[in-house]
This record gives structure tokens, C-alpha cells and sequence, in this order.
């Protein structure tokens, strides 16, 4: 990580001269100092998830995540309290947990036996007595440090470390929808986050996933290699899948009449969807074999009829939460995109159970999973070869400026927002018009 | 502990895979595999579960034989330039199955070189195998990768 100090910020000047109607400069994805600014303004000011309630079920629960630069543990508290902590002794400034995810009732500083309670509060140090008689420990310099500001909506725990933020519900605006409706689609009313996870690291700058999430006119050229074997196979050759990841691979292969059939939308927030995906095979909303209508039964038995209808036909796809989440509720996915420097990125691939659905469904969300977010995904694979190449040739002096001018001239406005065909940039200029707005806005 | 001629004959069956795939020649490393083989390389230290826990690579013959059309694709991004690999299996010891079919572990090293990359994989194979004439074929390989649940870079060649 940069020191702190030792680089210059742009001024909002530099970064509004960046950003065109229909260009970006390529500083954007390869200057470090855009990159700080980054840190500070945009994963340092905006609400950031950093856990799902059903991973900290119990007190002493806890997840190790990074929050802006810090890395962080998100813990449940001896009080049921969802605390997100500084993962730093203040003793002498180690690393406290290395676990990713576990139980403890203490943490303890392997140093010098520095002990701290789930909710960081210090518990106890050996030979008290050689301490000085100021040192106390219910002196907060003496704590993990707390980041203060965490809200949680529906299971999903967001923080930041905006000491003012606007609500987190204004900050999601609409895309409280997507959220209801992952949450809804269970039976019990509840959804619990999957044990495993897909971890991957690619070099090249976060703000390339998110716009890659959001362009739906890639994947015929970028994943041909997969639509064409999945077109000449025979169907249903595979006897564990029934076929969806054949489906899931063809399902990349569209032209023209996909790209006129799936509508983009974006609004000021940053956040972005796109309507219409997975449309054939197991995954279709009209799927009708037995686990579907088991499923459907258990949920109208809760629902009802209608609600049911409605919560099942909401089919929005790649629904991106400004800056760094992605959620896909119909297939209980989950991912997020971590910034590690201006040129790497880590992005996680979760999933998530339906409470009360039958295990079959959950059996093809985590195939799910593995099609489209395995370190060998057919797909997922050829996508970050495509970033780390943008990386490489951004990271050159030479032709600055990023076109993203597709479909400047159709693209309409909408109640909440822009609207396009699924062949526009329109996306892209949505999160850099709200880059540039979070980068330049005054502190508050 | 399986006769002498035995184990030598499945050491030079894993052998020959490596061989294989070391020569990109991943039609023929489909065919080692049962018309119902599975390749599993799970994500979790000790998976037992293939469906309830997301694997990196859970598929059997047809969805393998669509990976293998793509190893094969001249459009794989991944692949150009096309990886070389160098697979060592080692530390082969198989034995009788109840299945009268053979349970094998190995340990395995791979290194995959590509344009100015070089990664390396190791971990632990484990087969069931089944009879074929005076060979063998695979019902179920599982590649226990060293560090499956940490970070990973992109993979295409199977290991």
C-alpha cells in the first residue's frame, strides 16, 4: 500500500478534466494518486458490504474483510452487536487474526498477550501491574479501533468509514429492490451466504470488473471459445448438471436480437442492471421440472399466488451496487470487487441458500457459482484476460483517452434514472459520471 | 500392496497422462477418462461434498469434452500464447478397490509457463480406475490442490 503522505491528489479539476460525455482518460485506471483519491473519497465515503448477518450467527462470530485500506473483522458482539474492527493490535500495530472466518470469544495479540473481546474492547493484559497507573482498559486508545458507522438492510452488513454518511437506504435507492428480492425468493424468508467462496486476483484496476459486469456486448467475441463447443455438443451429455452449464456457456452467445432485447439501466448513485439473461434450460424463469415447482409450491405456501408471481419474475441480472457489489438474486450469487492497488484487484464469488427451497435448487446455484466464478470457469477466465490486457495497454503514455461513446445517441432518461439497449456504453458513462461526483464532492 | 507389475503399469498410466497433457494433446486425455469419469478439483481442504460446496472444476465427460474443445479453440483468450506445462506425478501408490476396480494417490508438481508468466500447483491426486484391456481408465480423479481455498489466478490447463 502507498504511503499515505507521500503522493499528491488530484485536485477536482484533474479529475473532472478525465472524464468526457464519451471518453476517459486512461489515468483513471493506471495513475496511483486517482487511485488514493479512490480510497479516500469513494471506498473511504461510501457504505461498503463487508459481511452477511448468517456468517455471524453467534457471539464471537467472525469474517476478516478489507474495508477502503484497512482490513477489517466484522464480529458479533457478546451483546448480539455486529461490531467491524481495525484487525490491528494497538499495542505495537500487529495483525491480530489470520482467519478468514471463525469463532472466538477473545482475540488475542500473540505479542504480548494483549486479549480483546469480539467487540474490541480490551479484555485483560498480563503483569497489569508493570503498566503505568494511567493505562486503563477501558481506555478506547487501548481498543481495536471501531469503525463507527455500519448499517445493516435485510442480512447484508455494510460500514463505512464516513464519519457523515447519507442513509445506507438512500445511498441504495432502488437497488433495495434486488436485495428484497434475494431475500424474498426463500421460502423460510431467509437466506444464509455458502461456505465456500472463489477468491481471484487479477492485475488490472477494480473499476474494469465493474464495467465488465455491466457490458453485455462482450461476451459473443470474449467467450466464443466456450459458446461454440457448448453449440456443437450434444445436449444433455452430461449426466450431474442436467445441462445448465452447457446452457450457461451458450447463454454467452448472442447477436443482434439479445443485444435489442436487453435493456441497461443506470442511475445517478453509480449503480447499474441489466434486464433479461439466462433465459433457457434449468435457470429459465419459465422452468417448470419438478425442483422448480416443489420450489415455487414452498414459496407460494408463504407468499401467496401473487406475491410469489412477482417476487419470481423480477429477472434482473448483474445488479451493481456502487462501487464494488454485484448481486444476481434469481441465482443466489454474490460478488465483490477489492481494490488492492491501482493495477489489482481481488474479486470474491459468493453464493447463497434459499431457507426452506428444496437442497436441489441450492445444488445448481452453487454449479452456479462454479460455471461463472471458478479460477477455471470457462467463462470467468477469459474475462480477466481481457482486464489485465486493458491494464497493459492503459498503463501506457501512449492514446489516453478510453472510448465509451456506444450508444451516446440513443440512450433515453428514465423516472430513476438512464435506460439503453444492451449494446450501449451507457453503463459506463452512469459510473464514471458518479465517480467523477463522489471524487470531487466537498467533504462534509 | 498390489504386485509389482500392476503398480508399475498404473504408474506408467499416470505417466502417460502427464504426457499428455505436457503435448497438449487433450483428445487424448479425454479418452483415459470412463464414458461417466468425473475430474473433481474441489475448493475446500477435504471436500466431500460436490454439491452442496462449490468446486473449482466438478464435471464429467460431456461438460469435459466441451473444456477440451476450448483447450482446442484457437479463440481461448487464456491461451494465447498457448501455456506449456510440465506435469510431475510422484509418491504413485495404488492399491485393490472394493469395486475390484484400483485406488490410486499420488503427489503432483506443476509448473505452467506462459508468455512472461510462470505459475506453479502442487497437491495430491487421487484416483479410482477401472480396468481397460491392458489399461486403465479413469472413473474419478481428485486433484486436492495444494492452496484451494486461497487466492487464485485464472487456470486452463488441466492439472
Amino acid at each position: 500500500m502507498t504511503d499515505h503522505q507521500a503522493i499528491e491528489l488530484p485536485t477536482a479539476e484533474d479529475i473532472r478534466s478525465l472524464v468526457r460525455p464519451d471518453h476517459v482518460h486512461r489515468r483513471a485506471y493506471a495513475d496511483p494518486s486517482v487511485f488514493q483519491l479512490e480510497q479516500d473519497k469513494i471506498f473511504g465515503k461510501l457504505w461498503i458490504y463487508v459481511a452477511h448477518e448468517s456468517q455471524l450467527k453467534k457471539p464471537g462470530d467472525f469474517v476478516r474483510t478489507r474495508l477502503a485500506e484497512h482490513e477489517v473483522l466484522v464480529t458479533r458482539g457478546e451483546d448480539g452487536k455486529i461490531n467491524v474492527l481495525k484487525n490491528r493490535c494497538p499495542h505495537r500495530g500487529a495483525r491480530l487474526c489470520m482467519a478468514d472466518k471463525g469463532t472466538s470469544r477473545l482475540f488475542s495479540c500473540p505479542y504480548h498477550a494483549w486479549v480483546f473481546r469480539p467487540d474490541g474492547s480490551l479484555s485483560s493484559v498480563p503483569h497489569k501491574k508493570s503498566y503505568p497507573e494511567s493505562f486503563d482498559l477501558a481506555d478506547p486508545r487501548n481498543h481495536m479501533q471501531r469503525i463507527e458507522k455500519i448499517e445493516i438492510y435485510r442480512g447484508f452488513v455494510f460500514a463505512t468509514l464516513n464519519e457523515n454518511p447519507e442513509p445506507l437506504l438512500k445511498h441504495l435507492g432502488e437497488m433495495t429492490e434486488v436485495i428484497d428480492n434475494l431475500v424474498d425468493r426463500a421460502p423460510d424468508g431467509e437466506i444464509e451466504m455458502a461456505d465456500s467462496v472463489f477468491s481471484l486476483e487479477y492485475r488490472g484496476n477494480w473499476k474494469l470488473h465493474m464495467e465488465n459486469a455491466a457490458d453485455i456486448f462482450h461476451p459473443s467475441f470474449v467467450h466464443s471459445s466456450s459458446v461454440m463447443p457448448a453449440r456443437r455438443a450434444p445436449a444433455n451429455a452430461s449426466i450431474i448438471d442436467q445441462d445448465q452449464t452447457r446452457e450457461m456457456l451458450m447463454a454467452n452467445g448472442f447477436g443482434f436480437d439479445e443485444w435489442e432485447g436487453i435493456q441497461l439501466n443506470g442511475t445517478p448513485s453509480g449503480h447499474t442492471y441489466m434486464k433479461n439473461f439466462y433465459n433457457r434450460g434449468v435457470l429459465s424463469p419459465e422452468q417448470q421440472d419438478p425442483v422448480v415447482v416443489r420450489y415455487r409450491a414452498a414459496l407460494v405456501a408463504r407468499l401467496g399466488e401473487e406475491k410469489a408471481a412477482h417476487v419470481l419474475g423480477m429477472n434482473r441480472f448483474n445488479n451493481i451496487i456502487y462501487p464494488n457489489l454485484i448481486i444476481n438474486a434469481q441465482y443466489q450469487q454474490m460478488r465483490v470487487a477489492t481494490p488492492l492497488a491501482v493495477d489489482r484487484t481481488l474479486v470474491r464469488i459468493f453464493c447463497f441458500r434459499l431457507k426452506g427451497a428444496p437442497d436441489e435448487m441450492f445444488h445448481r446455484a452453487v454449479r452456479f457459482q462454479t460455471t461463472l466464478g471458478s479460477p477455471a470457469s470457462m467463462i470467468f477466465s477469459d474475462d480477466v484476460e481481457m482486464l489485465e490486457r486493458c491494464q497493459q495497454g492503459l498503463s501506457k503514455e501512449e492514446g489516453p483517452w478510453v472510448d465509451f461513446s456506444r450508444g451516446l445517441d440513443s440512450d433515453r432518461r428514465a423516472e430513476s434514472g438512464a435506460v439503453s439497449g444492451a449494446a450501449s456504453e451507457m453503463p459506463m458513462r452512469v459510473q464514471f459520471q458518479a465517480w467523477v461526483n463522489y471524487l470531487t464532492a466537498e467533504a462534509a | 500392496m498390489l504386485d509389482y507389475q500392476t503398480q508399475r503399469q498404473i504408474e506408467l498410466f499416470l505417466f502417460e497422462e502427464a504426457r499428455l497433457l505436457d503435448d497438449g494433446d487433450f483428445q487424448g486425455w479425454l479418452k483415459l477418462y470412463e464414458p461417466q469419469g468425473i475430474y473433481w478439483m474441489p475448493s475446500q481442504p477435504g471436500q466431500t461434498d460436490p454439491l452442496n460446496v462449490a468446486s473449482i472444476i466438478y464435471e464429467d465427460h460431456g461438460i469435459l469434452s466441451i473444456r477440451v474443445q476450448r483447450l482446442l479453440e484457437e479463440r481461448a483468450l487464456v491461451l494465447t500464447p498457448m501455456p506449456r506445462t510440465t506435469h510431475l506425478v510422484s509418491n504413485i501408490v495404488a492399491r485393490t478397490a472394493e469395486d475390484g476396480g484400483f485406488a490410486v494417490e499420488a503427489a503432483f508438481v506443476c509448473v505452467v509457463h506462459q508468455d512472461v508468466k510462470q505459475k506453479l500447483y502442487s497437491g495430491r491426486h487421487a484416483y479410482e480406475l477401472v480396468r481397460n484391456g491392458d489399461t486403465f481408465r479413469i472413473k474419478l480423479k481428485r486433484v486436492s490442490l495444494m492452496n484451494c481455498d486461497g487466492v487464485h489466478t485464472p487456470m486452463a490447463i488441466p492439472l
